[in-house]
């Protein structure tokens, strides 16, 4: 009787021993959860209409390129290296409204601050245009998904290669299959509060020759703040870093000039900080209108530092009104000169202004419409669209060249210094390298480094940000009469809030593993009961357990 | 789903002793009374050992593996083997035979270390999102762990109980029931020392666990032959 129970409990473990190969099969032995930190796009209403990705949590299954072509997303978040992002396939679904799931873009690490010497090698030119295309797709688009970039590391390198390897055997991940789930709880993004924005000025006073009659003014202007598909990332190095950075530091030279009275020019001098910019300059509209009428007037020209980090041999003038005024020929040839000296040439482009239409490219416009005299000198030759130039997620350090900064530095503050002090046409080097009047590119450097570790989206750098007290403080060491303006920023655009998150990555098993398991452990409890019941106490009650119904049955008949 | 897998780990960590009291005759002669006495003497055991390891031991700097410490645990670790001695002689059971005795008491024994070194784990791991193995090895560890406690019990209520033995079989039973109440240092060894994998040490565990149990059932049915 116990040789064919044993032959019996043999096969049955033996295919219980094939069962528990095949689940070892099937799931691989995962690592532990991981933790990424996130970068999310940006959710805003321009005038009522939503915009950006209007949902912050996330909780799918991971999926990646290649996909198949019906493959259904609408329950798993796609997760892609920027290169390998295939454009025409996302503006697909977006113009066609596809459900996805949730969308993770992830940078190359170059981009990054962090790893931005030890990435992995990639085409920066090719990363530039890829990211300004999907750039200007995704803030103009309204997305009903989470988005959001992180940056390339080892963890989504074996992410991604386990997930392909899984795409290969055609079966998508899903709740029943196991495979990679992608969790960011983070709570619904809530309004903000219609962002303050803090426009800084300075004066550098020239010397009064004792009569009452007001000393014209020469401004210069940069705007800092920025805008960017990732607010958290949106650092803006050259646009408006450099110009901010040159400002500081035309502002540091003059202040030497000007701190003894024997060099102290017949100009006041006045250095503006606007916040506002990619808002079509509204800040400056805002400080501009904030001025006595005739301060105003006393404004003999204002120059406006935009883009000045990344030319090489071309510097452009932007003006509106026409070449041909008096003005700004007198302003261009002095520029071409000093130009003409330090060995690149200066253009002069001219845009027209419409007053009728709201939209304002350059900050000089916002001048231009107070009857004031300016100009913008940038790197950029072409006027940017609205939001585009402002701080995208390319403009990293790297795009911001120190050395560029510290030639505008020198153009500008040579061209003020001849007219001011009436050199004009002379030869001259005033803050030639190696005088104590040279310009100090180590300072340029250090302020792009902490203008690129700053990110300054307007809604989200508040008041109390040390950053603004940074700056405050700078101005405040090389010019007097320091005035913050708080405004509030005009009402079309409304933000919210929620730009950082943490990615936590799990390996889930899938519920048919969970039942392949049940039914293992099954067997093998049922297994041991039979076992323990044969030893202790012998066959027959094994079988006389499973034959007590039928006993019965006979009893009571 | 993850629910799930905490009712299956649960189901693999406690069900054999389940099954193990209903399979056997232990359920016909309601050991049940032993069974509990035995678990509440593991608890005072564990809170004399935790006592005694707080005093005597000190943290470890580094994650090696140092004979000091071990050799006091080892010692710590016969304060089980005195709270099992206690179990089987002092405590005052029904009239039940020797063999169901043991089994009852290592049963108990068992179930008591399962639960208080298991469940909590269990409870607040197996339930989330992620997939580890670490709770399948835990079920399969707590397996082993009653097979080596059984094994454990019957040599000693060889030892302690029964009185005449063949002389000769003697020091092979302290010899087995000093390996078996040293196994967790031993696995201990083999984890930071010689560094197995979780699963290399949970197979080993198995397999000597299996081992003693077929040594232990050997020298029980020896020893019962002259009655």
């Amino acid at each position: 009787m116990a040789a064919p129970a044993t032959t019996e409990a043999f096969s049955l473990s033996y295919s219980m021993f094939s069962l528990l190969l095949i689940l070892f099969a099937c799931v691989e032995l995962g690592d532990a959860a991981s933790a990424v930190h996130v970068y999310r796009l940006i959710q805003y209403d321009l005038g009522g209409v939503p915009l950006g990705s209007r949902i912050s949590h996330l909780n799918h299954h991971a999926a990646s390129l290649p996909l198949d072509p019906n493959a259904d997303l609408s329950r798993s978040a796609l997760l892609v290296p920027l290169l390998d992002l295939d454009l025409s396939f996302l503006t697909d679904y977006i113009t066609n409204k596809k459900p996805l799931g949730g969308l993770v873009i992830l940078l190359p690490q170059k981009l990054g601050n962090k790893f931005a010497d030890f990435g992995k090698h990639v085409d920066l030119t090719r990363v530039k245009s890829v990211l300004n295309q999907l750039e200007d797709l995704l803030v103009h688009a309204e997305l009903p998904y989470p988005v959001y970039f992180a940056y390339e590391s080892s963890t989504f390198d074996s992410l991604l290669g386990d997930i392909r390897g899984k795409n290969f055997s055609s079966q998508p991940a899903t709740s029943t299959n196991g495979g990679y789930k992608l969790v960011i709880s983070t709570p619904e993004a809530k309004k903000l509060s219609p962002p303050t924005i803090s426009n800084f000025q300075g004066w550098l006073p020239g010397q009064k020759d004792g009569d009452s009659e007001q000393l014209p003014t020469i401004a210069i202007v940069a705007s800092y703040d920025t805008f960017g598909a990732a607010p958290a990332l949106s650092v803006g190095s050259d646009s408006n870093g450099s110009g901010v950075a040159a400002l500081l530091e035309i502002a540091r030279l003059f202040s030497r000039l000007y701190s003894n009275p024997k060099t102290r020019g017949k100009y006041n001098l006045l250095f503006g900080l606007t916040s506002g910019g990619p808002y079509n300059y509204n800040g400056t509209q805002k400080w501009l209108r904030s001025f006595d009428q005739r301060v105003r007037e006393s404004i003999d020209y204002a120059i406006c530092l935009n883009s000045v980090g990344s030319w090489e041999n071309d510097l452009w003038m932007h003006v509106s009104k026409p070449p041909e005024n008096v003005n700004i020929k007198e302003i261009y040839d002095g520029f071409s000169e000093v130009a003409q000296d330090m060995g690149f040439s200066i253009n002069v482009k001219h845009k027209k202004i419409n007053i009728s239409n709201s939209r304002v490219a350059w900050e000089h416009e916002q001048f231009s419409r107070f009857r004031v005299t300016a100009l913008t000198l940038s790197g950029l030759s072409v006027a940017p669209e609205f939001l585009q130039s402002t701080g995208n997620l390319h403009d990293t350090r790297k795009s911001a060249d120190e050395k560029a900064v510290a030639r505008t530095v020198k153009l500008v503050a040579e061209s003020l210094a001849r007219q001011i002090y009436g050199h004009k046409g002379k030869k001259l080097d005033i803050f030639a390298d190696g005088s104590s009047l040279a310009v100090n590119v180590h300072r340029i450097q250090s302020w792009l480094d902490l203008l690129s570790r700053t990110p300054r989206v307007a809604p989200f750098l508040s008041k109390n940000n040390p950053f603004i007290a940074a700056l405050k403080k700078e101005l405040s060491d090389h010019t007097v009469e320091v005035h913050v303006q708080n405004e509030v920023l005009d009402g079309t655009f409304t933000f919210y809030d929620s730009t950082e998150a943490t990615l936590n990555i799990y390996q889930v098993a899938g519920v048919t593993f969970d039942f392949l398991f049940l039914m293992v452990l099954g067997s093998y409890l049922i297994v041991l009961f039979s076992f323990l019941v044969i030893t202790t106490r012998g066959l027959d009650d094994l079988i006389n357990i499973f034959r007590r119904p039928a006993v019965r049955k006979s009893k009571s008949t | 789903m993850t629910l799930f897998h905490f009712v299956n780990c649960a189901l693999l960590t406690f069900g054999p002793h389940v099954v193990y009291y209903s399979a056997t005759p232990l359920s016909e002669y309601d050991t049940m009374g032993t069974s509990i006495k035995a678990a509440v003497v593991y608890l005072v055991t564990a809170l004399i050992k935790l006592v005694c390891l707080a005093t005597f031991l000190k943290v470890p700097e580094n994650e090696g593996f140092d004979p000091y410490q071990e050799v006091m645990k080892v010692l710590i670790g016969l304060v089980d083997v005195a709270g099992l001695y206690f179990a089987l002689t002092q405590l005052t059971h029904r009239n039940i035979s020797q063999n169901h005795k043991f089994q009852a008491v290592g049963l108990g024994w068992a179930f008591a270390d399962s639960v208080l070194h298991r469940l909590a784990p269990l409870w607040i791991g197996a339930r989330g999102l992620e997939f580890t193995w670490e709770y399948i090895f835990q079920g399969l560890e707590a397996n082993a762990n009653l097979v080596m406690t059984l094994s454990l019990a019957a040599l000693g209520s060889l030892m302690w109980l029964r009185k005449n033995k063949p002389k000769t079989l003697v020091p092979i039973i302290y010899a087995c029931a000093f390996l078996l109440a040293t196994m967790p240092s031993i696995t201990s060894y083999l984890r930071k020392a010689l560094e197995w994998q979780t699963r290399e040490v949970v197979g080993f565990e198995i397999f000597s666990s299996l081992v003693m149990a077929f040594f232990s059932w050997q020298l029980f049915s020896a020893c019962q032959r002259p009655l």
